[in-house]
């Protein structure tokens, strides 16, 4: 058992980490070949590690990256497939420099860059990612993004098609853009944790593998001193809060459990503890940003000892703050809820008839399951199990249709 | 006791196409397999095979570069274990971790000729 464990998620990370390295020595020309050639260094790992694993895995993988990129340098320098960087003589020393700890953190930072670079389409920035850097494969990508293998295998082709027409280097952006470069790097972890914690799927250990590699990026960017910035601190621990009760959202028979049901003994404290001192890094005298507004409010939640103990009140003010300098129609459901939790009925009635039931797409259940609750809080049972009809009518995941029905069965019990 | 040696034949791994998650998913299926035997103290010997072949045959001894069989066909690796029946010895074999892969075990007891 603990071999098993020694190598839990040694090759994932592994291979964003070589990848990066040999892209790094190689360019981002050579892309597909570098894969390739990590790809087989990890083949000829699984046929003797099987018979014997090596005193220290980590060790040998990196040894034999080592020697697969100088074997791939004689190659390429014997067809000139590329012009000679360093000489024969010194190519090993000359590896081994980039194999160094800080050059690694280095090169995973220019692929995190390179993945997110503007010319590259939000999809294509995602599969991307998970592919380079979180070392996915084309289905497991597809079974992650709910889509089709063929789209994950065009999106990639193009994004690798577009980097050579682009001649996109490999490389930090210039100071100025720095900024809004991370702003979208942030963005795109964002949406890959997002792909995880969110989705209806019921298969919890991608959705971990998922919110798992947002937060490793999202690290990687704030060791790097040049690139902190108090948005990442502010998502890294707003994904630190959400990951601590990834496991209490789905209970033993698989259905769901809302935030007011779930066990908080579950939650898992050292997630909540590292998102607070991230937190605490954000810089919180000017005005709060968006990210820092949802940190803001996932901290209220898992910091309450009980559901009831909830405040209520300052998740209001939070979520009109944010509605404000991000209006949006899930902002102001979510809204109209925490000021249902208040007790202040009217206030809420306001805020959730501002919304039409089409503004939430497939989300659009919750609307009906808020009027619901709105209609409870005013004793009026017969709306409130016409509204819960609405909502089971349009939800589709089978876990929450059951809550809603069990909630409506209970209406008439008290 | 007998010695009994399990052949292990199928497809090269380079040749499927693996990811990354999926090679370290195969990898903990052949350590735990590793490990029960281990623990029952069975193993004797055991290695993995290049799946490059070079055949020397017939009376001219013709040297020449494969593949020879079926890439289905293609021995992998070896164990040898030490067991007190073919019947264990195939017990042992059922939990070969390649059997989704289409891959396949040969079970064949060790000769020994006791004079």
């Amino acid at each position: 058992m603990k071999n098993q464990q020694l190598i839990d998620h040694l090759f994932r990370h592994q291979f964003g980490k070589m990848v990066s390295i040999l892209t790094q020595i190689f360019g981002l020309n050579h892309l597909e070949l570098v894969e390739d050639a990590v790809q087989d260094t990890f083949i000829a790992a699984l046929k003797t590690w099987k018979f014997k694993i090596p005193e220290d895995p980590e060790a040998w993988l990196t040894k034999a990256a080592k020697n697969r990129a100088i074997d791939l340098f004689r190659q390429m320098n014997k067809s000139k497939i590329r012009e000679v960087k360093f000489s024969q003589e010194s190519i090993e020393k000359e590896i081994n420099d980039y194999f160094l700890d800080h050059e690694i953190a280095d090169s995973q930072l220019r692929m995190i860059f390179t993945a997110c670079h503007p010319d590259l389409q939000a999809q294509e920035q995602i599969a991307f990612a998970l592919k380079s850097i979180a070392g996915f494969s084309m289905r497991e990508i597809a079974g992650a993004l709910l889509t089709k293998e063929e789209s994950v295998k065009k999106r990639l082709s193009r994004a690798r098609q577009r980097i050579k027409t682009q001649n996109i280097q490999f490389k930090f952006p210039e100071k100025n853009e720095i900024k809004s470069r991370l702003a979208r790097v942030n963005e795109v972890i964002y949406l890959i944790f997002n792909e995880g914690f969110h989705s209806g799927r019921k298969d919890v250990l991608i959705r971990k593998e998922l919110c798992g590699e947002a937060l490793r990026l999202c690290r990687l960017i704030l060791e790097k001193e040049t690139l902190r910035n108090d948005d990442s601190y502010a998502l890294l621990a707003l994904m630190c809060f959400h990951s601590s009760r990834l496991d209490s959202r789905v209970n033993e028979n698989n259905e769901f459990v809302n935030l007011e049901n779930q066990d908080r003994t579950k939650w898992y404290k050292p997630l909540i503890d590292l998102g607070q001192r991230a937190f605490e890094k954000s810089n919180h005298s000017k005005k709060l940003s968006t990210y820092q507004i949802e940190a803001a409010i996932a901290m209220e939640h898992v910091t309450a000892s009980e559901f009831k103990h909830t405040n209520w009140e300052t998740i209001s003010s939070l979520y009109y703050a944010l509605n404000k300098i991000h209006p949006n129609k899930f902002n102001l459901l979510n809204l109209s809820i925490s000021l249902l939790m208040e007790n202040k009925i009217e206030e809420s009635k306001k805020v959730l008839a501002g919304i039409e039931e089409k503004d939430l797409e497939q989300r659009a259940y919750l609307y009906h399951s808020t009027w619901a609750e709105y209609h409870m809080k005013n004793q009026e049972f017969y709306k409130a199990a016409e509204s819960l009809d609405k909502a089971i009518s349009l939800v589709k995941n089978e876990s929450e249709r059951k809550y809603l029905i069990k909630k409506k069965n209970d209406l008439f019990l008290n | 006791m007998k010695d009994f040696m399990m052949i292990f034949l199928g497809e090269d791994y380079g040749d499927l196409g693996l990811s990354p998650e999926q090679i370290q998913e195969r990898m903990k299926k052949w350590m735990a397999w590793n490990d029960k035997m281990e623990s029952m103290g069975i193993i004797q010997g055991g290695e993995a095979l290049h799946p490059e072949v070079t055949r020397i045959s017939g009376k001219d001894r013709v040297i020449a570069d494969g593949p020879f069989v079926e890439s289905k066909e293609l021995v992998g690796g070896y164990y040898v274990i030490k067991v007190e029946s073919k019947e264990k010895a195939l017990e042992i074999a059922q939990d070969f971790p390649d059997f989704d892969l289409g891959s396949s075990v040969e079970v064949r007891e060790v000769m020994v000729f006791d004079m």
